[in-house]
């Protein structure tokens, strides 16, 4: 039986949460195109403006600041991007290799403070950014390392291998035990199970953490913030400092770009981990 | 000639959440020989499966030895035994086509692919699965998954084949059909089944030989019919089958029979041979045994069920006790409260000494 006024209200409420999450994109995505360079509240026309000044193709004035600065800045945001995309991708190479075998190694094999270990391996999960981005400036301090790319790298690793652990282990519990106890029955060493039995069976699980810690890397702000030297600005840092200037509608452009990469492989991630294998 | 397999004294003890010891494996003592179908029964804890996976490698034995074709197996790990296992899930791949799960023990072994194709489509054809080797093991209903597991379990030739449970999923046309396939399939291929199960009826209809275990003991070994008519205990006797039991006192030996008496005053006859006057030992009589007549056991009828062919009684005697259960043709006209007499043959009824 349905409440005619209970389900308007569910609806009501379900749309209102929708708005609530999303809104902020649209307004920011709809701004990205109004060519008004003053005030990005009033909408002046439809323009590509913003996209190509980012790339250094548009020679239009913003108001803001002068043009020198935005010439140099899409060098800085192209070189930007680009330590971002290092350092997202050997983290995430790192994080996928250590968290898939930490995953497989505890469910698979019994040892001492095995809870221990599993109730550890979440805790960089849930520490507050800001603290887990001062130890690690304290330890590199401490430890004689100058701040560069390889520390930002090891700064993600620590949290992003949780991450993907996480989701491995949740695919590696919905994995029938049997499936390796049939392939050793069949004649395979453990490595061969390993290969041809155990990974392609984890492998929605292990390409969703890739992807997950993919996007979360790119888009680590706090931690980073604390663990970059002077000459590896990423882009979410670059966007941070661009911002403490003064809004430029270029930023709209630059949001609107990386929603639409994160929706691409988010999307990517969730289909491969919902993907069924059997 | 030495057995296939042999099991000596085969000990192991699990430990309970609760602390406690659970010997899984008390003391077991088997052998198999070649091509012979072999059944494990017992309720669930009773140790079969923990036997099994002794046996393939999956479980470790306490103490003991196992010795296969002369071999000792406990040193070998898994994939080095010369056994496969049709496992109760199936354990199919779903990462891979039908032909690359058949032909996984080759492929694992090394052999060329062309040749590998061959025999997959061999052994296809053999459980009846040719021509669907391209699908995917969810893309199948689930006897041909089932089917597809035992192809997988015995392209590699195995000399013994071990089967958990596997027809546990089916349901009951398939299964009973899957039954009398598995024990002709046996046949045809001259491997050695070890098939574990709980259901009786499995056990009866393909078995050589049934070994009946519980608590880690084996109670019984025989073939279908020792099993079934001469069963060594209660245990075995009320597992295996529907079962009456009476536990009577012998009256006097007359004639060619013992009369012997129930402690409420139910009379059975009993075969002669070594009864004694005075002597209390267990009278049991399979539902089948009793026939309705104008003689016997007098009694009343206080449940029917209709079996199709065949009609199944309760039967209150009217001296008293539990009741009786009877199977008779449906031809005759026992209805419930109908009164009716219950007749034995003698010679059906087997004697477990001392009640």
């Amino acid at each position: 039986m349905r409440n005619p006024y209970g389900w308007a209200a569910l609806t009501v409420f379900s749309l209102g949460f929708f708005l609530f999450i999303y809104a902020p994109l649209f307004v920011i995505i709809g701004y990205s195109f109004n060519s008004n360079p003053v005030n990005m509240m009033i909408w002046e026309h439809f323009t590509f403006d913003w996209y190509t000044g980012l790339f250094g193709l548009s020679d239009r004035e913003t108001g803001v600041g002068n043009r020198a600065a935005y010439v140099e800045s899409t060098d800085q945001m192209l070189a930007a991007l680009r330590t971002s995309l290092t350092v997202a991708v050997f983290t995430t190479t790192i994080s996928t290799v250590i968290g898939t075998a930490t995953a497989i190694a505890l469910a698979r094999f019994k040892f001492r403070l095995r809870g221990f270990y599993n109730g550890f391996l979440m805790l960089p999960m849930m520490m507050p950014d800001i603290v887990l981005g001062i130890g690690l400036l304290i330890f590199f301090v401490t430890v004689g390392m100058n701040l560069s790319m390889l520390t930002i790298i090891i700064g993600h690793c620590t949290f992003l291998t949780s991450y993907v652990f996480i989701i491995v282990q949740a695919r590696i519990a919905g994995l029938d035990p049997a499936l390796e106890e049939a392939s050793a029955d069949l004649g395979a060493s453990e490595w061969v199970t390993l290969r041809k039995v155990l990974l392609p069976q984890l492998a929605p699980g292990i390409m969703g953490g890739a992807l997950l810690a993919f996007v979360i890397s790119m888009d680590d702000l706090v931690i980073t913030y604390f663990v970059s030297g002077t000459g590896d600005t990423t882009l979410p840092i670059f966007i941070f400092g661009m911002i403490r200037r003064g809004v430029k509608p270029e930023i709209n452009a630059i949001a609107t770009l990386i929603i639409l990469a994160s929706v691409v492989i988010a999307a990517l991630g969730l289909w491969l981990r919902s993907r069924k294998t059997d | 000639m030495a057995p296939l397999l042999e099991i000596r004294d085969a000990r192991r003890t699990f430990l309970t959440p609760e602390g406690g010891r659970l010997a899984a494996l008390d003391g077991v003592s088997l052998s198999v020989e070649a091509n012979e179908f072999v059944t494990l029964l017992g309720p669930s804890g009773c140790g079969k499966t923990t036997l099994l996976r002794a046996i393939s490698g999956f479980e470790a034995l306490d103490s003991g030895t196992m010795v296969l074709d002369g071999a000792d197996l406990s040193a070998l790990p898994p994939f080095r035994r010369p056994v496969n296992t049709v496992f109760q899930s199936y354990a199919l791949f779903g990462h891979m086509t039908v032909a690359r799960n058949v032909g996984y023990a080759l492929e694992v072994a090394g052999v060329a692919k062309s040749q590998r194709e061959v025999q997959v489509a061999e052994v296809l054809e053999k459980v009846g699965l040719a021509g669907l080797g391209a699908r995917r093991p969810g893309q199948l209903s689930g006897g041909q998954r089932q089917r597809v597991a035992l192809a997988r379990s015995i392209i590699a030739k195995p000399r013994l084949l071990l089967l958990d449970e596997p027809l546990s999923a089916l349901d009951r046309n398939l299964r009973q059909q899957m039954q009398l396939e598995l024990k002709s399939l046996q046949h045809a291929l001259g491997i050695a089944f070890i098939f574990v199960t709980h259901d009786q009826e499995e056990a009866l209809t393909m078995s050589d030989w049934i070994v009946v275990m519980r608590a880690g003991k084996i109670e019984q070994i025989g073939t279908p019919r020792e099993i079934y008519r001469q069963p060594k205990n209660r245990f075995v006797a009320e597992f295996i089958g529907e079962t009456n039991l009476f536990p009577v006192t012998v009256d006097r030996v007359e004639g060619g029979d013992a009369l012997a008496r129930t402690a409420d005053g139910v009379e059975l006859r009993l075969p002669v041979l070594g009864r004694k006057a005075g002597e209390q030992v267990t009278a049991i009589l399979r539902p089948a045994d009793f026939t309705l007549g104008p003689t016997g056991i007098p009694g009343r009828v206080s449940r029917a069920v209709y079996l199709g062919s065949d009609l199944y009684l309760f039967v209150q005697p009217q001296a008293g006790g539990p009741e009786i259960r009877v199977i008779a043709r449906d031809n005759q006209d026992a209805r419930e409260g109908s009164a009716v007499h219950l007749s034995h043959d003698p010679a059906r009824v087997h004697v477990l000494e001392a009640g």
